[in-house]
């Protein structure tokens, strides 16, 4: 029997613990992700979508339940073992692109290879290939302050895919972009999808784009209150 | 994550920032430069003080006198001289040779008058005669050796010379070294002395002479052995009231100078009339030098109080720019990059900055010393030109006094660095990320 990638289990995540002001945020939440699935998470704004993301990102510890990420039981690891997760199993891809300013964008791209130790030259090849992928090679010199919001998004894109990461999680990454550069975004992330077999966790408040993707999961109040499965042709 | 990386990430920072990385180096800058200043200012006088002892003559000898005893318990005669037989006998002298002669070196002089000679064209010229027991090369020897205790023990007629007696002497330009001279004396008696070395005269010589004399008229001292000269002349050895002893620079001067009390002493112990004192140039110099060491040490500690107020303005500078970059932060550990990897890049930007300043406080103080030094140089020589020549001014930065510095700046970077550094390093990535 194979293993899913994402695999969660009654996942609760409580905040201010033991005072007045606890928080319950996730409140049970039961999860499962092939490889290769294209998955969208549509919530409202407070509806613990973000707190999902962060769950699934490796950067935060369930209160209670299990996560277990290709196996792996999340819950359980200190702060070094989740960066070595972050850095290995994770592409982030952010709403805001967050490239490190001052820093061109083939830099920006071997960040997560310098952080996972890999040799200066192998990774500037390395680097320069994924710029290749996502059409920004000519481009790989420019810091962001000299790039456009698509082609930040895209050299963002480059760098999550940096370390082959299980999952690609990308949070509202068109948000913060045009309609016509975020349809550009999306297809690249269908060409990712396609091409590359890469798994996509996309967050997203907008309905739309969440039909693009192969299955829908809905959170409302800490909770899934809908999961399409997976939907074949999806994006057609 | 390699040191290499470090650096280029803190240089890629400090370079972000130049004029705010310039302004926080300045406390460090400040203080190390005033730290090498003020012992390049140190070291520089040590140097000066021991060159010039040393231009003024080897100083590895013992100043022995002999003084009427003032602890006694009877009323001192003021009236009394001091008479010959109580004074420093050449059989005293020859004990101390034969018991301690590994130790101690007698350098006994007496001067003979002065002597005429003849010169290879037939010029008489006149110098004065020093019997020497025996010579030490000092800086100003030039070639050939100097009058040894062989010389007097053998009884042999050799004779040490100026670069003025050579020029006197050897019209013809020839080797000096070899050649015999005859000396005349006042009394009339003469003897062939062979030239075994010469020296430099000390360049104020000539300044004893009105302008214009000629160097024919000019007279220099020549040293021949003073038992040969004895020997020569019919005499004995005057009693002395002044001795100077050479010691064994492979033993502790100030064992050797107890060495030397307890021998006088033991002579002098049925005369409680006199005391022996002993005196070293030496001891002095070095004296001087435990306290110019102890002040320079001193003031620099007080200097240095200054790097501890640059030190937490480096760490007050890293605490601000860890808040302007906590979004990069979050971005650095999204993308894997571990606590240590965070608290290492922080430290290596504060030690760059101390290192930095560090290594421009160092240029800016040993060019602020030898600027001073070279002020004091061109003081001396325009106010006191007569001693300016003996003043032997030398400028020397002090080599451990800058790894010092090297080593302080970087340890004030891992220290003040520290703490912000592990800041940065336990930033939850969450709130780092969510940082605007």
């Amino acid at each position: 029997m194979h293993e899913p990638v994402i695999s969660m289990r009654n996942i609760i995540k409580r905040y201010y613990i033991g005072k007045p002001n606890e928080l319950q945020i996730l409140n049970g939440i039961s999860l499962d992700v092939e490889k290769g699935e294209f998955l969208a998470i549509v919530g409202q704004s407070g509806s613990g979508k973000s707190t999902l993301m962060n769950m699934i990102g490796a950067l935060d510890r369930p209160t209670e339940g299990t996560y277990s990420l290709n196996g792996v039981d999340i819950s359980t690891l200190d702060d070094t073992q989740l960066s070595r997760i972050r850095n290995q199993e994770i592409g982030f891809v952010f709403q805001t692109f967050n490239l490190i300013s001052r820093t061109s964008a083939l830099k920006n791209v071997e960040m997560p290879m310098m952080y996972a130790g890999m040799p200066r030259k192998e990774r500037m090849k390395r680097a320069k290939e994924l710029l290749e992928i996502v059409d920004m090679a000519d481009r790989a010199s420019h810091q962001p302050n000299e790039l456009s919001g698509g082609q930040k998004q895209r050299v963002a894109i480059a760098r999550a895919m940096a370390n082959h990461p299980s999952i690609l999680l990308a949070d509202e990454p068109t948000g913060a972009l045009d309609s016509r550069t975020g349809r550009m975004i999306m297809d690249l992330f269908h060409k990712l999808h396609k091409e590359e077999g890469t798994t996509i966790v996309l967050i997203t408040h907008s309905p739309e784009l969440a039909q693009e993707c192969d299955r829908i999961v809905t959170i409302s109040d800490g909770s899934i209150i809908s999961d399409t499965g997976v939907r074949e042709n999806a994006a057609d | 994550m390699q040191l290499i990386e470090n650096l280029r990430l803190a240089f890629t920072s400090l370079a972000a920032n130049k004029m705010r990385a310039l302004l926080t180096m300045l406390g460090i800058i400040i203080g190390i430069s005033s730290v090498i200043m003020i012992t390049t200012i140190g070291t520089s006088i040590q140097k000066t003080l021991t060159n010039t002892f040393n231009q003024m003559g080897e100083s590895n000898f013992f100043d022995v006198y002999l003084m009427q005893s003032f602890d006694s318990e009877e009323e001192i005669n003021y009236d009394l001289e001091m008479s010959e037989e109580d004074m420093f006998t050449r059989d005293m002298i020859d004990r101390l040779t034969a018991e301690y002669g590994d130790h101690f070196t007698p350098r006994l002089s007496q001067s003979f008058g002065n002597a005429t000679v003849h010169n290879t064209d037939g010029q008489e010229f006149t110098v004065s005669i020093e019997g020497e027991l025996s010579q030490s090369k000092n800086s100003d020897h030039l070639r050939g050796r100097t009058i040894s205790q062989r010389d007097n023990q053998e009884g042999m007629y050799t004779i040490y010379v100026s670069d003025l007696f050579v020029s006197q002497y050897c019209k013809d330009g020839s080797d000096p070294i070899g050649q015999t001279v005859e000396l005349t004396l006042d009394s009339g008696i003469s003897a062939d002395f062979v030239i075994v070395g010469t020296f430099e005269l000390p360049s104020f010589y000539d300044r004893m002479y009105p302008p214009g004399t000629s160097e024919m008229e000019k007279v220099t001292g020549v040293t021949v052995p003073l038992d040969t000269m004895l020997k020569l002349t019919h005499q004995e050895q005057e009693p002395m009231m002044y001795l100077t002893v050479g010691w064994n620079t492979d033993y502790d001067p100030e064992v050797l100078k107890q060495e030397l009390q307890d021998f006088f002493d033991k002579e002098y112990e049925d005369k409680p009339n006199y005391d022996v004192m002993i005196e070293n140039e030496q001891v002095y110099l070095e004296m001087i030098n435990t306290i110019i060491n102890v002040i320079t040490i001193a003031i620099s500690v007080i200097a240095a109080i200054s790097l501890i107020v640059g030190g937490v303005g480096v760490m007050n500078i890293m605490l601000v720019s860890i808040t302007e970059r906590t979004k990069e932060i979050g971005i650095r550990k999204a993308l894997g990059a571990q606590n240590g990897a965070i608290r290492m890049q922080f430290v290596v930007e504060a030690i760059l900055i101390c290192l930095i300043g560090g290594v421009i406080g160092i240029i800016m103080g040993i060019t602020g010393g030898m600027l001073i030094g070279i002020i004091a140089k061109s003081l001396v020589t325009q106010f006191y030109p007569d001693y300016a020549e003996l003043i032997a001014i030398t400028v020397q930065p002090s080599i451990a006094a800058i790894m010092v510095a090297v080593l302080f700046s970087v340890l004030t970077g891992v220290f003040f660095g520290y703490y912000p550094a592990n800041k940065a390093a336990k930033m939850d990535p969450i709130e780092a990320l969510r940082y605007e």
